[in-house]
């Protein structure tokens, strides 16, 4: 859009560039200097930098409070979400973009709808039925949930996605003999592989992230995943920090690696899925 | 070519079945759609009216609980502190995502330029929403608490001011901080869907522009703007719902305070279940109902226009 | 497309497999579940699980113990009770019982109640008050294991000596007479949360010492507009005005006093001992410098409340499960249990029998939580224990009232009328 830049635009792009990364990490560093404190530090000698720095957290985290096994499970349970959300929204998608029948549009609009309600509400209702299907406290019982915020966010972006896809390609191989759900399956597909990545990593992410219903849904301290026993550590009016921050930098970056890797099948799956959809 | 000679080839090829065809793809849609279907009825549509319709009962946590009419909303109404969550909601809401769309835009156009390690930017900006939530504030409130945070640390080293400055526990300030965490929070995403749109913007219609003597503004305002324009509508609601319905951000940071200077409706309906009110906590979230119908309705109708 | 359906199918079998293998099976029916309450001390509560455990293997039950964080409590038990998964008995605190009982949630243990008093030597007067309000209809719902919630004055006394106040403060005023003698930029003498969470309630108890009530004898109308009302106001807000509250105290949560003391920011603090532990542990100078005290009274009473936690039964439990808690309830109360578990936790003594448990003299502390728990006054003490009340407090009316006055610049009479009213349509809600 700009063309070549010339020197001032560049210096002028460049700062605002770093103090952008200086606004974004702070915050990154300030967490990890307060876990790597002892906890008396933390109160008595507020620093910019780290006092006495120690792993002590860290250890604590990992060996006292078994923080693997929640690692485990959060992975688990995100991607057994991420895995069944997929499936289900693909073919909810293909089916309410390339496919005609009577209620298409009402659906479509449903989907929509599904946004309104806040999950501060819905837990309540979400436990009865929990409950009734007999999948309180048990892994798949919160992957079962974790589909109330995961798929239809994911058809939408998909729609938005197949929707760029020309359907000459299909047509084609429908000519040559396909049926329509192989042309589907051997060309549609593989091309929508970045919106299908992009939907994963959202969802995965959300699924990693989320708290409240874990919160609900789960008892056992076995089965907690890593949101959960990051918010046991606040125990009453004691906020055991140097622990949570550990936590909280150990929860943060499987996550930030997995968006450094696939960003770039993120923004092009938000290219065409968003763009038109 | 279209749907429907597509569908008169597909017939030639393989020949008559006893559903005509249009009656096959029917079913095929219903199929496909229906798991997701069952799990939207059951998990979002069930709980949806379940709420709305306890929010006109006197219900109580494991007590049964009697039609009462409008008696909650009645209740809600009258509370000073419900009315300044209504005005405390939209302000802070309506700031937040001005914020985040200015910074949003500005952030992608200077992702967009042909800088180096672009990879890299992007990554780095992705990093405030990929942690949990309750993550990001928490360490926002330790920066911002009097003893020992790290804002009031720099202010004072730095000679700046003299005594500690309350971010969170003076009117004045409380809103602004729990906005700045907010934004923080929440402008990755805009970022990102932005200049994915602004990145699928062809090259030629800028080449054409420029041909035409636009400058860079006139570039930006005629050809970015209007080709991001559907994107930017979609994340507006999207985002917009999620920020109205956050309660971590402002629990965290400040349980609403002080003197319900920060209290929005997730907080509210939060300390109401607190007393197993489930029917009053019920009511907060239906009368939250209203904004997000218009701002559904609004950008529906934007939308709308775009695709004809 | 069979491929298509072959792949799908594949893929979903494969999911549904793996979640069946990974996850535990549902629980069996006749296994004893038990929420217990998770407090800051690891060794309380690993002593706690042990002893469960114990008496699963003496009766030959399962028992499967989850610790409850009492930040969720409500949630979890509201969730649980609307789904039909409450467990088989579980740890409450005093107020979340008489909300529950009230709904007809819990079973009365009058009996057990009156059993296990009379084993270990009775009650204290303060725990029988705070079960037995005319609120619960004649009926005990839960069984007390600790004295709880009673707070503990802290002070600085390396502030305070060289300042020439050796001695803990009897009133209020004096508190904050010697909070002001001594206030330099880094050390708010008044570490006192002012905010929307529990600690900040002292502030009723402090407008109760000063005469003050919330409502009248009955417990149907509020009288918070009265000349006892405008005199704790003009106090407080006084000394608020003086600076002699920490920053941030009108946003605390929960923590932010123990922050406040634990970063040398204050030099008194009402807390029941978590803070204790915790500096006992991480910054055994802190501790040398404390010294721990009753809490102040105002010029009209000491108000001191004192609550309790107890063990509870839901309504849903089965009748042989019932049984089996009565045992297990006596099983945790036996003294031997007890003194283990109390010289790791925070609370003060409940039955006769745990006064003469050796921490109760040899920990500060502790020293502090066995007189509150002998002369502290029963929860709402002095007025009327009732829902409303509960209500007026979680809604923090209190603190609430005196934010509008220092944060808002409300006059004390706007700030009392405002209050008033609110109060009055808790009252009217509840009194129908």
């Amino acid at each position: 859009m700009f063309g070549k830049m010339t020197r001032t635009q560049k210096i002028i792009v460049y700062g605002l560039l770093i103090i952008l990364a200086i606004i974004i990490i702070f915050p990154i560093y300030y967490m990890v200097i307060i876990s790597l404190k002892l906890p008396k530090d933390i109160y008595r000698t507020p620093s910019l930098l780290p006092v006495n720095a120690t792993l002590a957290n860290y250890e604590d985290l990992f060996f006292k409070e078994d923080f693997f096994k929640n690692i485990k499970n959060s992975f688990i349970v995100a991607s057994l979400s991420t895995i069944i959300s997929v499936s289900l929204s693909c073919m909810a998608a293909y089916s309410l973009v390339r496919l005609r029948y009577r209620l298409r549009t009402w659906i479509g609009r449903l989907i929509l709808f599904t946004y309104l309600t806040p999950t501060a509400l819905l837990f309540i209702p979400l436990s009865v039925i929990v409950a009734r299907l007999q999948l309180g406290n048990t892994a798949h019982g919160l992957i079962f949930v974790y589909l109330t915020f995961a798929a239809p966010l994911s058809t939408w972006l998909l729609m938005g996605y197949f929707r760029g896809i020309p359907i000459d390609l299909e047509e084609q191989a429908m000519v040559d003999g396909a049926t329509r759900l192989q042309a589907f399956y051997r060309i549609t597909i593989p091309l929508a592989v970045p919106g299908l990545i992009a939907v994963s990593v959202f969802t995965f992410t959300a699924a990693w992230n989320e708290l409240l219903l874990a919160l609900i849904f789960i008892t056992s301290p076995d089965l907690q995943t890593v949101p959960v026993s990051i918010s046991y550590l606040i125990t009453g009016d004691v906020f055991r920090f140097g622990l949570i921050m550990a936590g909280s930098v150990s929860a943060a970056l499987p996550v930030i690696i997995l968006y450094y890797l696939a960003q770039r099948f993120v923004v092009q799956g938000l290219t065409a899925g968003a763009v038109k959809g | 070519m279209t749907q429907r000679a597509s569908q008169d080839i597909h017939t030639q090829i393989k020949g008559e079945s006893r559903l005509t065809l249009r009656q096959m793809e029917s079913l095929m849609g219903y199929v496909l759609v229906a798991p997701l279907l069952v799990c939207i009825l059951v998990l979002v549509v069930y709980p949806f009216f379940f709420a709305i319709a306890i929010s006109f009962t006197d219900r109580s946590i494991g007590a049964g609980g009697a039609f009462v009419g409008l008696a909650n909303f009645e209740y809600l109404f009258n509370q000073a502190a419900f009315l300044e969550t209504v005005r405390n909601t939209i302000v802070l809401v309506s700031v937040v995502q001005i914020s985040k769309l200015f910074l949003g835009l500005g952030i992608a156009v200077l992702l967009n330029l042909p800088i180096r390690g672009r990879q890299f930017w992007r990554g780095l900006i992705l990093i405030p929403w990929a942690m949990p939530a309750f993550v990001a504030f928490i360490t926002w409130k330790l920066m911002f608490v009097p003893q020992g945070g790290a804002l009031n640390y720099m202010l004072i080293e730095s000679g700046l001011v003299t005594t500690h400055v309350d971010f969170l526990g003076t009117r004045e300030l409380a809103m602004p901080s729990v906005i700045v965490a907010l934004v923080w929070r929440g402008f990755p995403f805009w970022v990102i869907t932005f200049l994915a749109g602004l990145q699928s913007v062809p090259e030629e219609l800028y080449e054409a522009a420029a041909l035409d003597g636009a400058n860079a503004w006139q570039r930006f305002l005629n050809v970015s703007l209007p080709g991001i324009r559907h994107i930017v509508l979609i994340v507006i609601l999207v985002s917009t719902i999620g920020t109205t319905n956050n309660f971590e951000g402002i629990f965290l940071l400040t349980g609403g305070g002080p003197s319900n200077s920060t209290m929005t409706f997730p907080v509210f309906a939060y300390y109401s279940l607190q007393n197993l009110n489930i029917g009053e906590a019920a009511a907060v979230g239906v009368a939250m109902l209203p904004i997000f119908a218009m701002l559904a309705f609004v950008v529906a109708i934007l939308l709308q226009r775009d695709e004809s | 497309m069979k491929r298509f359906w072959k792949y799908s199918l594949h893929i979903c079998v494969f999911a549904i497999l793996a979640t069946l293998f990974i996850a535990p099976t549902v629980a069996q029916d006749d296994t004893f579940v038990y929420w217990g309450g998770l407090i800051f001390s690891e060794t309380a509560n690993d002593a706690f699980v042990a002893r469960v455990e114990e008496w699963g293997e003496l009766r030959g039950v399962d028992v499967e113990v989850v610790m409850i964080n009492q930040n969720e409590t409500v949630q979890r038990v509201s969730a649980a009770i609307e789904a039909g998964t409450m467990p088989d008995a579980l740890d409450l605190g005093r107020d979340f019982m008489l909300l529950l009982s009230q709904n007809e949630q819990l079973e009365p243990l009058t009996d057990l109640y009156a059993e296990i008093g009379e084993e270990h030597g009775g009650w204290l007067e303060s725990i029988n008050s705070v079960v037995t309000s005319d609120d619960f209809g004649g009926e005990i719902y839960g069984i007390p294991y600790a004295a709880s919630g009673a707070n503990i004055l802290y002070r600085r006394n390396d502030v305070l000596e060289p300042a020439g106040f050796p001695d803990a403060p009897e009133t209020w005023e004096e508190l904050s007479e010697m909070a002001a003698a001594h206030n330099p930029p880094e050390n708010y003498g008044m570490g006192f949360a002012l905010s929307n969470v529990g600690d900040a309630n002292i502030t009723t108890t402090m407008l109760q010492s000063y005469g003050g009530r919330i409502a009248d004898d009955e417990g149907r109308n509020c009288t918070i507009d009265s000349e006892e009302t405008r005199e704790f106001l003009t106090w407080i807000t006084g000394a608020f005005e003086a600076g002699l509250f920490p920053p941030g105290a009108t946003t605390w949560d929960g923590a932010g006093d123990n922050t406040a003391y634990q970063s040398g920011n204050a030099v008194f603090i009402a807390n029941p001992g978590s803070v204790y532990l915790n500096i006992l542990e991480n910054d055994p100078e802190l501790a040398d410098w404390t010294r721990y005290s009753a809490l102040p009274g105002g010029p009209v009473m000491r108000v001191n409340p004192v609550s309790t936690v107890v063990r509870a039964v839901p309504v849903a439990t089965s009748d042989a499960k019932k049984e089996l808690a009565n045992d297990l309830f006596k099983f945790l109360s036996e003294d031997e249990f007890a003194e283990e578990y109390m010289s790791a936790a925070i609370y003060g003594p409940a039955l006769q029998s745990q006064v003469d448990f050796a921490v109760f003299s040899e920990s500060p502390v502790h020293v502090g939580l066995l007189g509150a728990a002998i002369n502290g006054t029963p929860g709402s003490f002095p007025d009327v224990d009732n829902a409303s009340y509960a209500e007026y407090q979680t809604n923090f009316l209190t603190p609430n009232m005196v934010q509008r006055i220092v944060v808002d610049n409300v006059s004390i009479d706007d700030a009392i009328a405002e209050t008033q009213a609110s109060c009055q349509a808790i009252y009217d809600k509840n009194n129908e």
